[in-house]
C-alpha cells in the first residue's frame, strides 16, 4: 500500500512541483495519473521509489517511511518496485536476456553479480518473465534489434523479474505507435490482473488512461484535483484538470477500432 | 569607369595574400635548408650507397632469419619479431587496463569539472612524453630488455587510451543507469550492468587501434635497447651491414602489415 | 549451448557466450608472449631510476631559476633545427604527395595498372616507422639536420598521399566533368574544379602532420639526425638536469604547437 501524507516537493530553484499531496493506493489497483506536462506527474511518481526526495510530508510504502531509507535498505525497497520509462532505458548493445536478468541484481551480493554468477533460479525467473511478455523467441537477440514495442516489453520483463509488488510507469507508451500502444497497455493490464501487482502510471493520452485504469488521479499545478474511479471522470472534470479542452495529441483516438 | 570595371576593382585582393603566404613559405623552407647545412658530397654518395644497400638487402640469410644452424633461435630475426609483437601486445594490454581508472578520473560525468581537469592534464602529460626518452630513463631502472619495452609502451598507452575512454564515458547513454538505480543496484552493479556493456565494444576497438600503433613503436624502441627488432638496427647500421638491415626492414614491414590486417578485421567485427 | 526448461513446458537454448573465447585467447597470448619477455631476466634497480628522475626534474646543479632558464635559452639553436626540420619536411613531402595522390585516386586515374601498384606501394611504404626512416637517412648521408629533413619529408609524403587520395575520391566530380566538356585539359580541370574543393582539407591535414612531425623530429637527434635530440644524447649519462630541461622544453613546445594546431584546424572547418 502506498500512502502519501501532506507531501510537498520544492526544487532548489524555487519551483513548487507538488504541494499538499495526500493519497492512498491499495494493493492491486491500476492507477493512472493525468495532467498537463509539468503539472507534477513525474515528480509524484519518482517520489514513490525515492528517485527524488520530498521536501515535506511523509511517504509510506507498506508502513515503511520512504524518506528515511538509505543505502542497502533503500535498494531493498527499490528491488520490490519496478519502473518503466518512456525511452525504455535498456542497455541497447546487450541481449534481451541480459537486460532482464539485470533486474535481479539487488537480490544478490555485489561480488557475485559482478562476475555474472546468478543462481539458476534467477536465470529461470528472467526467462519466465520474458516468456510472460511473449518474446521468448527473442531472448538472446540484441535489444536494439527489436522494435519499440518489443523493447518496452523487455523493460516490462525486467520489472517483472524483480517480482515486484508495485510497478511505476512514466509515460510508458508515449513513444509507441497506436497499435503497439494497445498491445503494451494490454500487457500492463494483464500483469496487474494475473500477478496482483499495483500499477501506477503517468499517462499522456487521456482516453487511454480512462480505458485501462480503474482509478484516475488528476494533477494540476502540483495539487491533486481529482482522485476517483475512471468511469466517474466527466468531460468538465477533464477541462478542469487541463485548464482547457483536450488537444488532439492528448487523445489516442480510435482505440476501439485499433483493438 | 563602367559599373563592371568598378566592381572588378572592388573584388577582394586575395591574390596578394596568397603571394605573401607563398613567399613566406619559400623563405621558411629556405631557412630550414640552410639550417640543415647539407653536405652535398655526401648526398651524391647516397646514390651509390642506395644501390649498394638495395643489392645487399635482397640477399636473404635464411639461417639468420629464422634462427637455426649457425644461429640459436634466440638470436634469429624471427625471435626478435615475436619479441616485438610481445612488447606491443603486453604493453597495450597493461596500458588498456591501467587506462580504466585514469579514464574514470578524467571523465566529467564521474569526477566533475575539477577532477576531470586534473585527470585530463595527467593524461596529456603522459601522452606527450616521448616514448624514446621514457625508454632511456626506464632502461636505467629495469635493464636493456624487452620488459622495459613493455613498461614504456604500457605507460604511454595509458595516456592515449585513457583520453578516448574518458570521452566514451562522457558520451554514453545514461538511461540504463537510471533504470538500474530504480531496480536497486549498487554502484558497482550499475557499472557492471549499465556502463560496461555500452563501452566494452568501443573500448576494445580503441585498444586494437592502439595495438597497431604500439607494435610500430616497439620496433623502434629497441634502438635504445628496449628489446625487439630495433636492437639489431644500431649494430647493423654502424657496421654498414645492409644485409642485416634489409632483412630487419622487411621483417618490420611484414610484422606491421600483419598486425594492421588483424587489427582492422577485428575492429570491423566489433562494429 | 545451455538448455533451460521452463515450468510452462517451453524449452529454450542459450547460445554460448563469446566472451569466454575472447578471454581465453587473451590468456593464451599473454602466457605465450610473457615467455618471450621474461627469457631475458630483467633487473629491478628502482633506486637508480628514482635518482635519475629526481636529477632530471629538480636541478640542484643550477643555483637558481635564472641559471636554469638561461640554460633553456641556449637550447634555442637545436629547437630551431627541430622546428625547421619538421616544417620544411612537412611542406616538401606534402607537395610531392600531390601527384602520387592523384595517381591513386579512383576517380581520376581510371587505369587500373597504374593506380593499383601505386596504392600498394603507398600501403607498404606507410608501414615504415618514421624513426626508422631517420635512422636509415643517417646511414645514408651522415649525421646532421639533413637526414632528419629527409625522414620527415619521406614520412609526410606517405601520410599526406593517403589522406589526400581519400579526400579526392570523395570529391564532387560534376564541375570537373563540366570543365572537361568545355575543352579544358585534364590538368586545367583538376586545378579549377577539384583543387578548390580539396584545398581547405589539405591545409588542415598539413597542420596536423606538422604537429606530429614536431614530436618526431624532437627525438631525431638521438639517432644523429639533428634538433633537440642531440642535446639528450650528449647529456645522458652525466648531465641529467640538462636532459630534464630539454624534455620539459620539448613538452612545452609540443603542447603549444598542439594548441595552435587545434585552433587553426578548428577555424578551417
Amino acid at each position: 500500500m502506498i500512502k502519501f501524507i501532506n507531501v510537498a516537493k520544492t526544487y532548489p530553484n524555487g519551483v513548487e512541483a507538488l504541494k499538499n499531496v495526500n493519497l492512498e493506493i491499495k494493493d492491486g489497483e491500476f492507477v493512472a495519473i493525468i495532467g498537463l506536462s509539468g503539472a507534477g506527474k513525474s515528480t509524484l511518481l519518482r517520489l514513490i521509489n525515492k528517485m527524488i526526495e520530498s521536501t515535506g510530508g511523509q511517504i509510506f510504502i507498506d508502513d515503511v517511511e520512504v524518506s528515511s531509507l538509505t543505502g542497502v535498505k533503500l535498494r531493498m525497497l527499490r528491488r520490490n518496485i519496478g519502473m518503466i520509462f518512456q525511452s525504455f532505458n535498456l542497455v541497447k548493445r546487450t541481449s534481451v536476456y541480459n537486460n532482464v536478468l539485470a533486474g535481479r541484481v539487488a537480490y544478490h551480493s555485489t561480488f557475485k553479480t559482478i562476475f555474472g554468477l546468478f543462481p539458476k533460479e534467477d536465470k529461470l525467473i528472467a526467462l519466465e518473465a520474458i516468456e510472460t511478455l511473449g518474446i521468448l523467441d527473442k531472448a538472446f537477440i540484441r535489444a536494439d534489434q527489436l522494435s519499440g514495442g518489443q523493447q518496452q516489453r523487455v523493460a516490462l520483463a525486467r520489472a517483472l523479474a524483480q517480482k515486484p509488488k508495485i510497478i511505476l510507469a512514466d509515460e510508458p507508451v508515449a513513444s509507441l505507435d497506436p497499435i503497439t500502444t494497445i498491445y503494451v497497455m494490454d500487457d500492463f493490464k494483464r500483469i496487474n490482473r494475473d500477478f496482483g501487482i499495483t500499477v501506477v502510471a503517468n499517462m499522456h493520452h487521456v482516453d487511454l488512461a480512462l480505458k485501462y485504469a480503474t482509478r484516475i488521479i488528476g494533477i494540476k499545478a502540483g495539487e491533486i484535483v481529482y482522485d476517483g474511479p475512471a468511469d466517474k471522470v466527466s468531460d468538465d472534470m477533464l477541462v478542469h484538470i487541463y485548464g482547457r479542452s483536450l488537444k488532439s495529441d492528448e487523445l489516442l483516438g480510435d482505440i476501439d477500432e485499433a483493438i | 569607369m563602367t559599373l563592371l570595371e568598378k566592381k572588378l576593382k572592388q573584388k577582394p585582393k586575395i591574390w596578394i595574400l596568397n603571394l605573401i603566404i607563398f613567399v613566406a613559405v619559400i623563405v621558411l623552407v629556405g631557412i630550414s635548408f640552410n639550417g640543415a647545412q647539407i653536405n652535398w658530397t655526401r648526398l651524391e654518395m647516397a646514390g651509390y650507397t642506395l644501390r649498394e644497400m638495395a643489392r645487399q638487402m635482397t640477399d636473404i640469410n635464411w639461417e639468420f632469419l629464422i634462427g637455426f644452424g649457425s644461429y640459436r633461435f634466440t638470436e634469429g630475426i624471427s625471435f626478435l619479431a615475436i619479441e616485438t609483437l610481445a612488447i606491443g601486445f603486453l604493453g597495450t594490454l597493461i596500458g588498456a587496463i591501467l587506462a580504466l581508472p585514469f579514464g574514470f578520473l578524467a571523465s566529467k560525468n564521474i569526477s566533475g569539472k575539477i577532477g576531470s581537469r586534473i585527470g585530463e592534464t595527467l593524461l596529456v602529460i603522459i601522452r606527450v612524453f616521448p616514448e624514446i626518452i621514457l625508454g632511456l630513463i626506464l632502461i636505467k631502472g629495469f635493464g636493456m630488455n624487452a620488459f622495459t619495452g613493455v613498461l614504456v609502451i604500457g605507460l604511454h598507452s595509458i595516456g592515449m587510451i585513457g583520453k578516448l575512454f574518458a570521452e566514451m564515458i562522457d558520451n554514453m547513454d545514461r538511461s540504463p543507469i537510471e533504470a538500474l538505480d530504480a531496480v536497486g543496484a549498487s554502484l558497482l552493479q550499475k557499472i557492471r550492468f549499465a556502463v560496461l556493456p555500452q563501452v566494452a565494444a568501443d573500448f576494445s576497438s580503441v585498444a586494437l587501434y592502439r595495438l597497431d600503433i604500439n607494435v610500430r613503436s616497439a620496433t623502434i624502441l629497441g634502438v635504445v635497447g628496449a628489446g625487439g627488432l630495433g636492437t639489431l638496427i644500431t649494430l647493423a647500421g654502424q657496421n654498414a651491414n645492409w644485409n642485416v638491415l634489409g632483412m630487419i626492414m622487411i621483417t618490420i614491414v611484414i610484422t606491421v602489415i600483419l598486425v594492421d590486417i588483424v587489427s582492422a578485421k577485428l575492429r570491423e567485427k566489433l562494429l | 549451448m545451455k538448455q533451460f526448461n521452463l515450468p510452462s513446458g517451453a524449452v529454450i537454448k542459450k547460445p554460448f557466450n563469446k566472451i569466454w573465447i575472447v578471454l581465453g585467447t587473451l590468456l593464451v597470448l599473454v602466457l605465450f608472449f610473457s615467455l618471450f619477455i621474461f627469457s631475458r631476466r630483467p633487473f629491478f634497480n628502482l633506486s637508480v631510476l628514482g635518482e635519475i628522475l629526481v636529477k632530471m626534474f629538480t636541478p640542484r646543479q643550477y643555483q637558481n631559476w635564472g641559471d636554469y632558464f638561461g640554460y633553456m635559452l641556449t637550447l634555442r639553436g637545436p629547437l630551431v633545427e627541430t622546428l625547421s626540420m619538421a616544417f620544411g619536411g612537412t611542406i616538401i613531402g606534402s607537395i610531392i604527395a600531390i601527384p602520387v595522390a592523384v595517381l591513386s585516386a579512383k576517380n581520376i586515374t581510371k587505369i587500373k595498372w597504374i593506380r593499383i601498384p601505386v596504392r600498394t606501394f603507398l600501403n607498404l611504404y606507410r608501414t615504415i616507422p618514421v624513426m626508422l626512416l631517420a635512422i636509415l637517412a643517417v646511414y645514408l648521408v651522415g649525421i646532421g639536420v639533413l637526414p632528419g629533413l629527409m625522414a620527415i619529408t619521406g614520412f609526410s609524403f606517405g601520410i599526406m598521399a593517403k589522406m589526400l587520395f581519400e579526400i579526392i575520391e570523395t570529391v564532387d566530380m560534376s564541375p570537373y566533368e563540366a570543365l572537361e566538356s568545355t575543352g579544358a585539359t585534364k590538368t586545367q580541370a583538376f586545378v579549377r574544379a577539384i583543387l578548390p574543393q580539396v584545398f581547405p582539407v589539405y591545409i588542415s591535414y598539413l597542420i596536423y602532420i606538422f604537429e606530429i612531425n614536431v614530436r618526431a623530429s624532437a627525438i631525431f637527434g638521438y639517432f644523429g639526425a639533428g634538433g633537440l635530440g642531440t642535446v639528450i644524447v650528449e647529456s645522458a649519462g652525466q648531465y641529467y638536469e640538462r636532459v630534464g630541461a630539454t624534455v620539459i622544453l620539448m613538452l612545452g613546445v609540443v603542447l603549444i604547437i598542439q594548441f595552435i594546431s587545434n585552433y587553426a584546424r578548428g577555424k578551417l572547418q
